[in-house]
């Protein structure tokens, strides 16, 4: 088994906040070999294809009150069974980008525009990655309306937002 | 859903509150209340209440139904509250501008019109205060904390207010007499300075930094500004009624008010100064450089303030003062908000659905901005001179400024109604690929 590094995004959750960038920070801090025990105020199932994709599977468990614990284990290890539990279609798989957009420096409302213009030339299923000043919040009914998904949060030092985008499938 | 949809009342809101103005600066031009009647007589009450409630509150409602849920990433709690709080404004605000027609004589006795108008006000804007406070709790952080003060402050004026309509009708026992008697200012700092102030800079700091590409205001160094400006409020209202209360202290109350209240406003430049100094775009749009005549106006104001008390003409001197924080500081801002909100949400809701499928025009295509200057320019410098008038005690020039003031204005919304009406968008974009036009008084959303 290897070690498992806790961490516990449901205070975020509760508070409204966008635990994203968090679980990613933790990510990056961990050792070669270690995993991930996430808590949640709900499954993430969104966030299992984007562990997938950098090496984890998961493992989950409900726990009381609606909230669960996650299990990410590199999938070199071998520990645990083969990753990725399809739990709806076109939920379980998210590729890594094909588009990469840096929307830092660009005037408002240009970051939602491109990442809309954009959006609308992928094809089935795939993802685009887009980086931005600001939560775009008047982009997200618009995704919303035309069947996209997304995840999205800050960075941990808030000045970068971090967003990815899926095409219906 | 996360994220934030076009509020749909928005357009209405500007629409009424503009109607409003309109009915203000014609009142000033026709030489109706002050300066050529007592700044607290009837008609200067009817024209206070036009420009507070009916211009700037509603304008500063309207905007908020749009600006909250982009604040908090979260819908509006109730959209449909936003009309019925309208309907309830406008009536109260004609019911209560009837009450005092009829106190000063020009409608016939019926008194019974303040506390009318007074009820429904206090309906319409609790609903607005329970649906954007709701809304604004959800993520209590930054400029959402100023809504929050402002909206408490909103109550504080509101209540006071409805106290003082029920004493002028006469029903409101000695308690309230003892208030209406010298509670005037309470009311006009909780109104002027806590409900539109703290609001509108609140407001200011995310639309500035948005706008202007710069980080936002680092929080502990804006909960300072708030902290002063909200200080000063709970000091007028807590420390003003205690005072009231013991027939005794009030001045020396309202003197820590006004210190409190400058360190806000010095602290408050401070902060914007820092958005300007560390924006990443350079150029400035016409809507944040009439932003800067309005900080211009508030410091004006505040160096003004300052002036007339070492000088001790402060009491003699406050409409002059009051009328420039009014028109200078808070109707210049939201006119030259209002110019961008209106381009941004009618884009917004034109385009969106094709964005991306289809080309697009840009925000900046929707606006004249050459041509809106001039208007904006016309209405500061009258502005400024107007409360120069005021204070020399020239009133017939002062109707020459208010004429001016007009003009500005109704140049102003005719590029408004032009942004609206797409008229400005050269024609292969200007309806792309199956997008609507827009109806110029609410959103289809």
């Amino acid at each position: 088994m290897p070690e498992y590094v806790d961490v516990d995004v449901r205070p975020i959750l509760r508070a409204g906040g966008e635990p994203f960038s968090v679980i990613m920070a933790a990510l990056e801090r961990l050792a070669p070999g270690q995993g991930l025990r996430l808590f949640a105020t709900f499954k993430p199932v969104p966030l299992f294809a984007v562990m997938a994709n950098k090496g984890f599977a998961h493992a989950e468990q409900a726990l009381d009150g609606g909230e669960w614990e996650i299990l990410f284990t590199p999938t070199e290890t071998k520990s645990e069974p083969a990753p990725t539990a399809a739990d709806g279609p076109g939920l379980d798989d998210w590729p890594a980008p094909t588009v990469n957009l840096d929307n830092r420096d660009l005037d408002p409302p240009e970051p939602m525009v491109r990442i809309l213009a954009a959006a609308d030339n992928l094809g089935p299923g795939e993802t685009l990655s887009a980086l931005l000043r600001r939560e775009p919040v008047f982009l997200f009914p618009q995704l919303e309306k035309r069947g996209f998904r997304w995840l999205g949060g800050f960075t941990p030092d808030g000045a970068t937002y971090e967003l990815t985008v899926r095409a219906p499938s | 859903m996360i994220g934030a949809s076009i509020s749909r009342w928005t357009m209405s809101y500007f629409a009424m509150a503009l109607a409003w103005l309109f009915l203000a600066l014609s009142l000033m031009m026709a030489g109706v209340g002050y300066p050529f009647a007592e700044v607290a007589s009837p008609d200067t009450l009817v024209l206070v209440h036009a420009v507070g409630i009916g211009w700037l509150s509603i304008a500063m409602c309207g905007a908020l139904f749009q600006f909250v849920p982009v604040l908090v990433a979260k819908p509006l709690f109730s959209e449909k509250w936003a009309l019925p709080a309208l309907v309830l404004l406008t009536a109260g605000l004609v019911s209560l501008i009837g009450g005092f027609l009829s106190l000063g004589g020009r409608l016939p006795p019926s008194l019974w019109l303040l506390p009318l108008g007074a009820i429904l006000l206090v309906a319409g804007f609790g609903l607005v205060v329970v649906d954007l406070g709701l809304t604004a709790w959800l993520r209590p952080a930054g400029p959402a904390r100023f809504v929050l003060a402002g909206l408490a402050s909103l109550c504080a004026t509101a209540a006071f207010g409805a106290v003082f309509a029920f004493a002028l009708a006469g029903w409101a026992g000695s308690a309230g007499n003892a208030l209406l008697a010298a509670g005037i200012p309470l009311h006009a700092i909780a109104g002027l300075g806590g409900w539109l102030t703290l609001t509108a800079m609140g407001v200011s700091y995310r639309l500035l930094s948005m706008f202007m590409l710069s980080p936002d205001v680092d929080e502990r160094q804006s909960r300072m500004t708030l902290g002063a400006g909200a200080l000063a409020i709970g000091m007028t209202v807590a420390g003003g009624i205690l005072a009231i209360g013991l027939a005794s202290g009030l001045s020396v109350v309202l003197s820590i008010v006004a210190v409190f209240g400058l360190a806000s406003a010095a602290l408050y430049g401070r902060d914007i100064a820092g958005i300007f100094r560390a924006r990443k775009r350079r150029q400035l749009e016409l809507n944040m450089r009439m932003a800067t005549l309005s900080f211009a106006s508030l410091a004006a104001t505040a160096l003004l303030g300052i002036a007339l008390v070492v000088t001790d003409g402060f009491a003699a001197h406050i409409g002059p003062f009051a009328f420039l924080a009014v028109f200078g500081w808070l109707s210049g801002l939201v006119l030259a908000k209002l110019y961008k909100i209106v381009a941004f949400l009618t884009w917004l809701e034109t385009y969106g659905p094709v964005m991306g499928r289809a080309p697009t025009p840009r925000v900046q295509d929707l606006v004249a901005e050459g041509r809106a200057t001039k208007w904006f320019v016309i209405y500061y410098v009258a502005v400024w001179a107007g409360t120069l008038t005021l204070l020399v005690g020239e009133p017939y020039a002062f109707r020459m400024a208010a004429a001016a003031m007009t003009v500005g204005v109704v140049g102003i919304v005719r590029e408004v109604i032009r942004t609206r009406r797409l008229a400005d968008v050269a024609s292969p974009v200007r309806l792309p690929g199956g997008a609507i036009a827009p109806h110029l008084l609410f959103a289809r959303n």
